[in-house]
């Protein structure tokens, strides 16, 4: 993984900071466009992106292609839940304790990194460790398996 | 080897759709399947699903209200894993059950 793109203890008090903090890493080292953040903020407000996985919640705000300009996705490990929305319920709210934000360029030739992305939401434990890392050496070997 | 046709829906057509899709592609196929997937964004929906290309529709993304016309299966059980068995014999009911 691009070690920047890891963000610990993130002092954040709701997801639009979340996202303006890994936005902005993303955006730095062009992954991104410029419309990007803007574009992931109004989606999230719209159609939010909470996972509730029963012990552990992850958000995944993300946004359309066009906004993207090489596949990645960064991650944040919050230092205290911020409440992000749920997907499957809009009107309900999560405690979250660890971002992903994707950025996705081609989904049809992503296949790989999204079917992985997903093994990680489904497993707990390994969701528990990567909240838990202390340093981005740790939470890189954790997502050693993914290829973007 | 049977077709089937798979419409799915999530907010931005790309990501959580393209997870569903591919979930789909794979446990179907080992069903003996032939799936192909359109991903799309909830306001694409209703007119796609209504063109008659696809046997069914998976969302990850609440729906506008209206008659799909086709099978409509609500697919947050495949991206969290939490009742992801129920939701694949769902779509294997309906799959098998197509006419062809």
């Amino acid at each position: 993984m691009d070690l920047d793109l890891i963000a610990l203890n993130v002092e954040a008090e709701d997801p639009k900071s979340v996202i303006r903090e890994l936005g902005t890493r993303m955006l730095a080292k062009n992954y991104v466009k410029d419309t990007y953040i803007d574009a992931v903020l109004e989606r999230e407000s719209k159609l939010p992106t909470g996972l509730d996985l029963g012990e552990f919640c992850v958000a995944i705000p993300h946004t359309n292609t066009e906004h993207v300009n090489i596949s990645n996705f960064a991650i944040g490990i919050l230092k205290n839940p911020v409440e992000f929305h749920s997907m499957s319920e809009p009107t309900k709210t999560l405690k979250i304790g660890l971002v992903f934000l994707l950025a996705v360029k081609d989904p049809a030739s992503q296949v790989g990194l999204l079917g992985n992305l997903m093994k990680i939401f489904q497993n707990v434990e390994l969701m528990k460790n990567i909240r838990n890392a202390t340093t981005k050496k740790e939470v890189d070997d954790l997502l050693d398996f993914i290829q973007i | 080897m049977k077709r089937v046709n798979i419409l799915s829906v999530c907010g931005s057509g790309t990501v959580t759709s393209s997870m569903v899709a591919g979930k789909l592609k794979e446990y179907l196929s080992d069903k003996g399947y032939h799936v192909e997937t359109v991903e799309a964004r909830p306001t694409e929906a209703m007119n796609l699903a209504q063109s008659g290309k696809f046997d069914l529709l998976t969302f990850t993304s609440p729906l506008p209200q209206g008659d799909y016309e086709i099978p409509v299966i609500n697919a947050f059980a495949c991206l969290t894993g939490i009742g992801e068995d129920e939701f694949l014999d769902e779509v294997t009911k309906v799959v098998e059950g197509l006419k062809k």
